[in-house]
């Protein structure tokens, strides 16, 4: 949503002075961060507030908040002592970003979505579920993202049946999960795979049953983030028929280079050869190798095998 | 006095009366800022308590009693956010979903959701737990830097039920096409932003990818006035696909697909519909609407997955993989 700045401001004073009511003595930058602002909007807001008050404006009736040695204290908060409570518009905010996580009944998430319902203005209700309807985003992720999220944040181990989708195993792993990421609309978890005895990257929605343990893991420290295919030493040249062509096109941006006949040439990372064949079988000859000579034969070959056994 | 000055003030007055606060109370406390005539002041009080009730403070009109005169009043319990009472463990997981939403780079009303993380983090008592999730929005290709202001302007207009006029680029014919649109929703699918809404030019309701949206316009005339109401029954899942067999391209046909293997614990997951077990076999059936779009996905599942009903959907699987092998096999040989 758009808003006006008078109301931006406005909400950000009515933030501002309770927080620092409730913590008082933070530094001008730690203030700054906690509201969002920065230094210098900060330093412009206290000013303004040193003119708010309610009548009859004698010296008590006014907010008194001051710097002092670069920390912010607050002696007189006219009654400001705790934020607004969230708007209709907050809380549509908050539960669509809960909803990426897929809430499971029972879990954390949706319990915290349930109390946080609960101290809604009951004004705000009608407005709230009207918003909520008109943003959906629930059906964008595999059930586990509660379960997994979850035993991130515990840093506790799960137990999951992987299968890796072509390779031909379903396999039961034990990890310590990291980080859980989505990237080109697929949701990957990063985890140390104590199976493998080494870091992974494990596909969200190839993850079958997933169980949360007891056993708890020491926060690690700094795992390396991958992107999925971002450093290929096995390029693939792929066409794109002309019919395909605008499509894929807007998928892969600048990566993409139209030909003079209509069809668009691409290079995506050959490291996996499974994926790759499944990748080019997906658009059902719309798609050719160019090169390498392996990969060519490998798709030759998934096709073949999918004749075989259609 | 600026507007932010005295919108505070107001809040302050409120906060603080222990008793009703009539119009004329308000113009005495700030005879500067409610002067002129009375029809005036009551229309500039008017415009800042619509302000105060979008920041969540109504101010109520409270009849004349015997004990006290007519006039407005701000409930305290009403004002002030209640601790809400989450578990560290509640309080870490919505925070890190809020957190990934927020850095995403593309999720509509950020400033409220920066707000709401704020709200809820006001009670906390130590820092809050990194966040370790993470999600990429913001795509690519398309106008990549526009879609965040893009994603806000769609969603004001859906929130005040505006009229929005887009120009709208099809991959489908490469053209641009202007229309105007009654937006009702926007779904998350696959990392992709989609917009439902009623569409002017065609005249039913439409699907658009926002990334395929090249400008958006909301219209201003009389902000507080909807344009559109939106049917009971709407939904925003009935017209978005979420798999690429349901894209609308034809009538429903029902396509039974049998999985082995591996693909046996995965139905759920990878068509999102319950499988019946009959043996060893997993069996799943959908309605497509785009049958090439469930075939071409069949067949990217590799041996596993198999078409077994209706026999055309089989000749067609055939078919497309035949293709596939002519388009990689040297002229004249075997691969």
């Amino acid at each position: 949503m758009s808003y006006t700045l008078a109301f931006e401001r406005l909400r950000r004073l009515l933030f501002l002075v309770p927080f620092v009511s409730k913590h008082p003595g933070l530094t001008v930058d730690e203030v700054a961060k906690a509201v969002g602002c920065s230094k210098q909007d900060l330093l412009e807001e206290l000013d303004l507030l040193t003119l708010v008050g309610r009548p009859p404006f004698q010296p008590d009736d006014y907010i008194d908040i001051y710097v002092e040695d670069d920390r912010v204290y607050l002696d007189l908060d006219q009654r400001l002592s705790a934020p607004p409570r969230l708007t209709a518009a907050e809380g549509v905010a908050l539960a669509a970003a809960a909803a990426l996580l897929k809430p499971s009944s029972g879990g954390a998430l949706s319990s915290a979505l349930a109390k946080l319902e609960k101290v809604l203005p009951p004004q705000a209700m009608a407005r709230y579920r009207e918003m909520a309807r008109a943003l959906d985003v629930s059906a964008d992720g595999p059930d586990s993202l509660a379960t997994i999220s979850q035993a991130i944040l515990e840093h506790r181990e799960l137990e999951l049946e992987y299968v890796s989708v072509g390779k031909g195993d379903r396999e039961q792993r034990r990890v310590r999960p990291l980080e859980l990421f989505s990237h080109r609309g697929q949701w990957y978890l990063q985890a140390f795979c104590l199976t493998r005895n080494g870091e992974r990257l494990f596909r969200v929605d190839r993850i079958g049953a997933v169980t949360l343990t007891d056993t708890t893991f020491p926060e690690p420290e700094g795992s390396t983030r991958q992107v999925p295919g971002s450093s290929s030493e096995k390029p693939v040249k792929v066409r794109f028929a002309p019919e395909l062509a605008s499509w894929q096109q807007e998928r892969f941006g600048d990566a993409a280079s139209l030909q003079a006949d209509g069809s668009l040439v691409v290079t995506v990372p050959g490291d996996s050869e499974r994926w790759l064949t499944r990748w080019v079988l997906s658009f059902g000859g719309n798609a050719t190798v160019l090169e390498p000579e392996w990969a060519i034969r490998a798709v030759a070959e998934a096709a073949l095998a999918s004749l075989q056994s259609a | 006095m600026d507007r932010t000055e005295r919108l505070l003030n107001l809040v302050a007055l409120f906060l603080d009366a222990t008793a009703p606060v009539s119009l004329d109370d308000v113009r005495d406390a700030f005879p500067d800022e409610y002067g002129g005539t009375e029809d005036a002041s009551q229309r500039k009080f008017e415009r800042d308590k619509a302000e105060l009730y979008e920041l969540g403070i109504p101010l109520v009109w409270a009849q004349a009693t015997d004990e006290q005169d007519a006039g407005y009043t701000l409930d305290r319990n009403e004002y002030y956010l209640p601790e809400p009472g989450l578990t560290p463990e509640e309080l870490a997981v919505l925070y890190a979903a809020g957190s990934a939403a927020l850095a995403s780079g593309a999720f509509p009303g950020q400033q409220d959701l920066a707000h709401a993380l704020r709200k809820v983090g006001f009670f906390a008592d130590g820092p809050l737990p990194a966040a370790h999730v993470r999600l990429e929005l913001s795509g690519s290709g398309g106008d990549v830097k526009e879609l965040p202001a893009r994603l806000e302007t769609l969603w004001a207009a859906i929130n005040t039920k505006k009229y929005v006029d887009l120009d709208y680029f099809s991959p489908h014919s490469r053209t641009v096409t202007s229309r105007r649109v009654d937006p009702y929703g926007l779904a998350l699918r696959r990392g992709v932003w989609n917009l439902v809404g009623w569409c002017h030019l065609r005249k039913e309701l439409r699907t658009f990818h926002v990334s395929r949206i090249r400008s958006v316009r909301m219209n201003t005339a009389k902000p507080r006035v909807a344009d559109f109401t939106v049917p009971a029954d709407f939904k925003v899942d009935d017209h978005v696909a979420s798999w690429p067999w349901e894209h609308r391209l034809h009538a429903p046909v029902e396509v039974v697909v049998s999985l082995t293997g591996e693909l046996v614990p995965l139905g759920r997951q990878l068509f999102g519909v319950e499988p019946t077990h009959e043996g060893e076999q997993a069996r799943v059936t959908v309605a497509a609407t785009n049958l090439d779009g469930l075939l071409t996905y069949v067949l990217s599942l590799g041996a596993g997955a198999r078409v077994q009903s209706p026999a055309d959907a089989r000749a067609r699987v055939v078919e497309l993989a035949q293709r596939v092998l002519a388009a990689h096999t040297p002229a004249g040989g075997a691969p």
